[in-house]
């Protein structure tokens, strides 16, 4: 079936009578009209606050009994030292896992409940301790011993999270790019997924993806790890070439040379031409980010071993891929199945680092589709 | 039937004009219907629908460019369909062993009471499929929306788009059984 099947398109042309048939089977499960029903005191304001109190109209009082009692309790249970004022704002819950993980220098014991890190607090934990960050919106993250993390921001659309050094098990529910980890090597962007993230007292790390896929990024070098697949980060250099774990040992030892061989050298050349004899059509992963990193001939034969592996889908040429036109990239891209390529362009545009080319390549990539020839 | 566009009703939706939300939610409900049919169970999609929307009101105000309103829906159906599996799964202590548990399946064999064996069977077919695939073709062939429809409603391209229903469509008379014809070299 040709890709420029008008009635699988838009309904025209000539009607396809094994899509016709779906489409009457189907129908049956389409969207039954109903109206929405929102709540009556439904208001464009950040839910939590409003709902609790729509929800609990006594809260208030409660919570100013309990602000007297506090208050009239406190003389008794502190020191005699001058009060510090208690952390307020945006906070992320803490369960203590294991040994007794600390917030600042406040330990959380095991039976403690409702522990918070508030922005500007760190948690760390100890060889022998381990501990859990949680948010309603966001999701999971589970922090292993001997790690160090910071809570950098916690706005609506807005998490993040600093990743000094150790391990951290997210699994986030967050919409995409709403969750952000910096580590001193990379930034990992979440785009709905599980994944574990370790940083090394040299600041460099690894990142595997479990489910959903993972961006990740410094100075304009970005890597996308899917589910299945892991990467590296240096500092100062930033992400390395993504690869599935599944890869040959062979093909990931060459990997891992050239991306520490310098750009042109011979120890370069002589790895990649491993990785490309190693590679299979899955490791189209690898070749598409080996693209932008290689350059000249060496651009060259990945674009010739990753087009065989990977035929290039409609809308891009092997000049464009050359040059590395981004448009084109994006297609080829998404032709993977490992995630929508838009997803992180749409991160990119709202909150991400890059600037302002970002408006003139849109407008390109939509001239382009709107010029792709049609077989 | 109001002929505003979507950038208009967004910003009133922003501005407290519930009339206007009531619009954009006639206007999205299939996408997001669509979206939520390919990852969870039939019997619950109709109240997640309601449920995304509720989410997505207050929430508005945070969205800085109206703009992106259709991805950003979109991503809120997603993230509530995972949601939904999560919350649905018995509590355990998170560890990577349960973090390669797949936490958001098909929601295959879960049959609608009235439907028909050989719909069910489609839909099943259908999600079956990759998930890229599985949206974008029921957003199509259940839903009834066109590609150029698809894609200005979830933010997709329509490159996109039109490679996810052609190459979910070819996945799917594999599965369904259709003998085509074996691609050549001038189509994908």
């Amino acid at each position: 079936m040709p890709i420029d099947n008008d009635y699988l398109w838009d309904g025209t042309g000539a009607p396809d009578p094994e899509i016709q048939r779906l489409e009457s089977l189907l129908g049956e499960f389409r969207l039954a009209e109903r109206p929405l029903a929102l709540p009556a005191e439904a208001a464009l304001v950040p839910a939590k606050p409003g709902g609790l109190l729509v929800q609990f109209p006594w809260l208030p009082r409660l919570a100013a009994a309990a602000v007297i009692l506090l208050a009239a309790a406190i003389p008794f249970f502190l020191p005699a030292t001058r009060l510090t004022p208690a952390p307020t704002g945006p906070s992320w819950d803490v369960a203590n896992l294991e040994g007794t993980p600390q917030i600042g220098s406040e330990s959380i014991s095991a039976h403690q409940s409702a522990a918070k890190l508030y922005v500007g607090q760190t948690l760390t934990t100890n060889s022998s301790s381990r501990a859990s960050l949680s948010e309603d919106d966001l999701g999971e993250i589970q922090i292993d011993p001997n790690s160090s993390v910071r809570l950098l921001q916690s706005g609506p659309n807005h998490k993040r999270l600093q990743l000094e050094v150790g391990t951290i098990h997210a699994a986030i529910w967050a919409p995409p790019g709403e969750f952000v980890v910096d580590t001193p090597s990379a930034v990992a962007v979440d785009l709905g997924c599980a994944y574990t993230l370790r940083v090394a007292p040299d600041g460099s790390g690894t990142i595997r993806t479990t489910l959903g896929w993972v961006g990740f990024h410094l100075n304009g070098r970005d890597s996308f790890i899917p589910a299945g697949a892991m990467c590296s980060t240096r500092r100062q250099i930033g992400p390395g070439t993504p690869y599935f774990e599944d890869a040959s040992e062979s093909f990931r030892d060459a990997l891992r040379t050239f991306d520490q061989s310098e750009p042109g050298s011979d120890a370069a050349s002589a790895a990649l031409a491993r990785v490309l004899s190693e590679a299979r059509a899955k490791d189209g992963l690898t070749l598409w980010h080996l693209l932008s990193r290689a350059s000249g001939d060496e651009r060259k034969r990945v674009y010739k071993r990753f087009a065989i592996l990977v035929p290039p889908p409609q809308g891009v040429t092997r000049d464009g891929i050359l040059a590395l036109n981004p448009p084109m990239l994006d297609l080829y891209w998404n032709a993977l199945d490992l995630g929508d390529i838009s997803i992180w362009r749409y991160w990119e545009q709202s909150s991400g680092p890059h600037p302002s080319p970002r408006p003139e390549q849109l407008q390109k990539k939509a001239l382009l589709l709107k010029k792709s020839p049609r077989p | 039937m109001n002929s505003r566009p979507d950038d208009a009703l967004v910003r009133a939706a922003q501005q407290g004009d519930r009339s206007a939300f009531g619009l954009l939610y006639s206007r999205y409900s299939r996408m997001v219907h669509g979206i939520l049919l390919s990852r969870v169970p039939y019997s619950e999609v109709d109240d997640l629908v309601q449920d995304v929307f509720v989410q997505a009101l207050p929430r508005l105000t945070s969205l800085r460019e109206v703009s992106k309103f259709p991805g950003w829906l979109a991503s809120i159906a997603r993230n509530r369909a995972t949601d939904f599996h999560r919350r649905s799964k018995p509590h355990h202590e998170f560890s990577e062993e349960s973090a390669n548990e797949e936490i958001d399946p098909p929601p295959s064999s879960n049959p609608a009471a009235h439907s028909s064996l050989e719909a069910q069977a489609a839909l099943d077919a259908i999600l079956s499929l990759p998930e890229t695939y599985r949206e974008t073709l029921i957003l199509r062939l259940v839903e009834g929306m066109s590609g150029p429809e698809i894609a200005e409603r979830t933010g997709l391209t329509h490159g996109s788009v039109r490679v996810n229903l052609h190459r979910g469509m070819n996945q799917l008379r594999e599965i369904l059984g259709d003998k085509a014809a074996p691609l050549t070299g001038g189509e994908l």
